[in-house]
């Protein structure tokens, strides 16, 4: 469904990603790994549509259409879904107003008809009792106070909502306790199916003990330098990343 | 005054004067302003108080000094109203029958019932420096309406006030209404500003307020006026002890929009709370112009103000406070905060604080800035396209002021005008 090729970004004059591989099947699982800096969060970004990051060459293909010709409103219509590794305070809007729009948008883009209210209301049940959300937290303005994990689980729960056919997930175990990085990572394999991938970004391996990659990705110097298979990533967790670096550099 | 002032100026006596029959048939009063206005003319920019808002511009067109009759019919609204009050091109009339203990009638009826309020009418002294059109309105109304509220009369439902201004041909319209509450009485004022002409109109419209002891005013403005209006609202209000004003001033279209809001607090344990919007869409200003004058101790004031700015508009915000030797106790805030939803327009602040005593609390804040676009990235990435996600994040800012309003149909009326220009204007302006 996605297909990175020779991907290079940058902000300004600095070069950020330096010629991405990347391809990416349904029912797959992938995690993007790396030092700090490496450009995971770039990638993640870029893939989204983020503005602050210029493209200068390469493509991404999505279901065969140009992603990166698209405005990340279309990009979500098209069913790509960011969850942000700072989610952003909304103030005055409700997560539940908030993803009533999200929701009549795409529809209107897929060209189907608006939701009804008691549509909505019964979709959104079902969708609370995912991710172990609580009504009061979708009625207050959005991320506005929330605490870090209520932020996370509020990812979790409108990318619940969405259904998106691709879920990139930024660095989405950092500020989690440990309880809180389950129940997180319990919706997310919930949400898996054969239909569906998910890019998991992150830089500790914790995650991936309770969500199992069939692909793990290192990127270094917005390059992937090395991929292979959900051991790569216990090895990192044991060896950490030098190894790696100092073959290569 | 240079040659060129001076020719502008002669052009508007010329115009004025043929207009009023016999220059005797004006009072001394109106001399007096008439003399003012023509010496003056209309504010330009070189005005301090007007740098923003100039209205050069009015002093070269031929007006029509003299506003044709207008009757209307005026479509009552569906929720629950006391009265309807009409000021049409400056003719004030009720429609139907006034509640018990409201009465409508000339300036010189009133002041024959009540001599002794004359002397300190006349004292009340309030702040006319660089305000031409002040002098223009005098010049040109004699003998205007009074809505007198009695003693002790409380009325719950509001009192609708339409205010109609219209013209044929370039227009100048003065209108002038006092409104005097007696002690312990209480009014909803629902203004509705309103235009129904394509010709350039002046619409200069002075009001002012008495707001006896013990007595509560809610004051709606609701301003919505067509892109040929110039509109000047002049809105004084006078407090004695322990009375209470809540109002509103919501300005939601119009090419020029300007505000002088005054604040007269004239006794003890007063409280004035001052709640504004403006949202100026493309090629319109918008010019708010507020003064709260503590002159008495133990009194509060509240400001708060919100502008959203779109397309290529103008905002104006000065506010200015004043806290006299003998007002200590005093509480005065205010809070002025906006945003500017596209590149091409500008906002200009300036909160003004002058504070003679020593034992008062006053805080001010201004702020103008943009949508973040962390939340506009953030909601599109969701898939709301960026105009409903300017208008969902705009809305939300806006809301504080309408929450504010008790009177739910009110509020649900404003509220759905208020998203739809916000609507229209970021689908008009590409940004």
């Amino acid at each position: 469904m996605l297909s990175v090729k020779n991907l290079h970004a940058r902000i300004g004059e600095k070069e950020i990603l330096n010629g991405i591989n990347l391809e990416v099947h349904a029912g797959e699982v992938h995690a993007i790994m790396g030092p700090n800096g490496s450009g995971k969060s770039t990638l993640a970004s870029v893939l989204a549509g983020r503005s602050d990051y210029e493209v200068s060459e390469g493509s991404v293909e999505f279901f065969g259409k140009d992603l990166l010709d698209l405005s990340p409103e279309a990009r979500a219509a098209e069913g790509l879904f960011l969850a942000f590794q700072y989610p952003v305070e909304i103030p005055g809007v409700s997560t539940t107003n908030f993803m009533k729009s999200a929701i009549n948008e795409i529809r209107a883009y897929r060209g189907q008809d608006a939701m009804d209210a008691v549509q909505f209301l019964k979709m959104f049940k079902e969708k609370m009792a995912y991710v172990n959300i609580d009504q009061t937290l979708l009625s207050r303005a959005l991320n506005e106070g929330f605490s870090g994990g209520e932020k996370k689980r509020n990812e979790i729960f409108q990318m619940a909502v969405l259904e998106p056919k691709l879920a990139i997930l930024d660095e989405t175990d950092s500020g989690l306790d440990i309880d809180a990085l389950r129940i997180v990572a319990e919706g997310v394999n919930k949400l898996k199916t054969p239909q569906n991938a998910t890019i998991l970004v992150t830089h500790y391996q914790r995650l991936l003990d309770y969500i199992i990659p069939d692909f793990v990705h290192v990127l270094y110097k917005g390059k992937i330098v090395k991929s292979g298979n959900k051991d790569l990533a216990l090895e990192l967790e044991e060896r950490g990343y030098d190894w790696i670096i100092s073959a290569l550099d | 005054m240079d040659y060129f002032c001076l020719r502008l100026n002669k052009m508007l006596e010329k115009t004025l004067v043929d207009s009023i029959k016999t220059i005797d048939s004006l009072t001394q009063a109106q001399q007096l302003a008439l003399g003012k206005f023509i010496d003056k003319g209309f504010p330009t920019s070189k005005w301090e108080e007007w740098k923003y808002a100039s209205l050069k511009h009015l002093n070269e067109r031929d007006w029509k000094w003299s506003p044709e009759k207008l009757s209307v019919d005026f479509s009552k609204p569906q929720w629950k109203h006391s009265a309807i009050i009409q000021t049409l091109n400056g003719n004030t009339h009720s429609e139907g029958a006034l509640p018990q203990g409201i009465a409508l009638l000339p300036m010189s009826e009133f002041m024959a019932q009540n001599p002794a309020f004359d002397s300190v009418w006349k004292a009340r002294n309030p702040i006319l420096d660089q305000n031409s059109l002040y002098d223009l309105n005098e010049a040109l109304v004699n003998d205007h309406a009074v809505l007198w509220v009695k003693k002790g009369v409380k009325i719950v439902e509001p009192l609708l006030h339409h205010y109609l201004v219209s013209g044929q041909q370039d227009t100048a319209v003065q209108s002038k209404l006092f409104i005097y509450l007696e002690e312990d009485s209480e009014i909803t004022w629902f203004e509705q500003q309103r235009s129904e002409s394509s010709h350039a109109i002046l619409s200069n419209f002075v009001q002012e307020i008495w707001v006896s002891k013990n007595a509560h005013l809610t004051l709606i403005k609701d301003q919505d006026l067509q892109q040929s209006i110039t509109h000047v609202d002049h809105t004084f209000i006078f407090q004695q002890e322990s009375s209470l004003v809540d109002a509103f001033t919501f300005s939601i279209n119009a090419a020029y929009l300007r505000n002088n809001l005054h604040f007269y607090i004239d006794g003890p344990q007063v409280v004035s709370n001052l709640n504004g919007l403006y949202i100026p869409g493309e090629d319109q200003l918008m010019d708010t112009h507020s003064v709260v004058d503590h002159r008495m101790p133990h009194s509060e004031s509240n400001e708060l103000y919100k502008g959203v700015l779109m397309g290529n508009a103008t905002g104006v915000f000065n506010g200015k406070i004043f806290v006299r030797p003998d007002a200590q106790k005093t509480n005065a805030f205010q809070s002025c905060k906006n945003v500017l939803a596209s590149d091409r327009a500008t906002m200009n602040t300036k909160p003004q604080l002058e504070i003679w005593a020593d034992d008062v609390k006053c805080s001010h804040g201004t702020t103008t800035g943009q949508l973040s676009d962390e939340a506009l990235f953030y909601m599109r990435s969701r898939g709301i396209s960026k105009a409903t996600a300017q208008t969902l994040l705009l809305l939300a800012f806006v809301q504080q002021v309408i929450d504010k309003l008790e009177h739910e149909e009110i509020r649900a009326e404003l509220s759905d005008k208020i998203v739809n220009k916000i609507q229209a204007s970021l689908g008009l302006t590409l940004l």
